[in-house]
């Protein structure tokens, strides 16, 4: 059969099984606008903790952000279908939360978190962590950089002053939530618009 | 000189060959996500994911979700081997015209 078929159409068929490929592993990149969500959700715990020194500013935030982050991927992932790949970023993301958060409700409550400088380097460092593994496995170098960000904010928040090290960490929020989560969005839309019909 | 490989026909139609890489990449697939992915029509799709599964490169169940029925959609053994097969073949025909 393939005395009709031309060199083009051959290497068409070639970049037509890698597009492919690629597009039913992308779904780990849909997940931009989670990093803005818990960025502001960061942000807003740090406001309100500052403002009236509320025990419960953190674990009330942190609460209504999962609740937000359950509703709306749950209607985002919809019929998007499992991979290995997906399954194994999704693990460290979920593991991460399971692990911070009776952590720090835990140290709260009993009094126990009274160094704002170890709270907020045990907070980067974790962060830090989860990048550089979700970074490493999917080879996405804007990620690792995020990592290294949150890696370099949990050194410094361990030196300087109070405000000094809330700065460095107001920093690395900012740039690794924020506008990560905003490059993570744009490029989910731009590959989606690249998508055209493939016909019989 | 050696005997150029054959394309396999069931595998080499445009729209059944990025089936069965979509299918390659994830364990199992809903006809509606494959239909937003390659963006064929309803009749198309249905055509050339029976065309695949009669040759025994996919399998099929379908079920009841929430009593919404799914169709579910996934690449076999056989499949997997055919794709294999073929991008074999198709990187033998290009020889060195292939820029990977």
């Amino acid at each position: 059969m393939q005395d009709h078929i031309t060199e083009q159409e051959l290497k068409d068929r070639l970049s037509l099984i890698e597009r492919m490929i690629a597009e039913g592993r992308r779904n780990t990149e849909s997940w931009g606008w989670t990093f803005v969500l818990w960025g502001a959700a960061y942000c807003l715990a740090i406001a309100w903790s500052a403002w009236s020194h509320n025990p419960w500013a953190w674990p009330v935030t942190v609460l209504i952000a999962v609740i937000v982050t359950v509703v709306v991927a749950s209607s985002k992932v919809g019929n998007h279908p499992g991979t290995t790949l997906g399954r194994a970023i999704g693990s460290i993301w979920i593991a991460l939360g399971i692990s911070m958060f009776p952590l720090f409700l835990t140290l709260g409550l009993s009094g126990r978190l009274t160094d704002q400088h170890l709270f907020m380097a045990v907070i980067s460092a974790m962060l830090g962590m989860a990048n550089g593994a979700s970074a490493l496995i999917l080879r996405w170098k804007a990620q690792f950089a995020c990592a290294v960000v949150w890696w370099v904010a949990a050194v410094a928040t361990c030196f300087g002053t109070d405000a000094q090290s809330l700065i460095v960490f107001l920093v690395a929020i900012f740039l690794c939530q924020i506008v990560f989560g905003i490059y993570g969005v744009i490029a989910d839309a731009q590959e989606r618009k690249r998508c055209g019909p493939i016909h019989a | 000189m050696p005997d150029l490989p054959e394309l396999n026909p069931v595998v080499h139609g445009r729209l059944r060959l990025a089936l069965l890489s979509l299918l390659s990449g994830v364990e199992e697939a809903e006809f509606t996500w494959l239909r937003a992915k390659t963006v064929a029509t309803d009749g198309n799709l249905g055509a050339q994911l029976s065309k695949l599964e009669e040759a025994g490169y996919v399998a099929v169940e379908k079920k009841f979700v929430s009593r919404k029925p799914q169709t579910l959609y996934r690449i076999t053994e056989p499949g997997r081997q055919a794709l294999t097969e073929y991008v074999q073949a198709l990187k033998q025909l290009l020889g060195p015209a292939i820029d990977l």
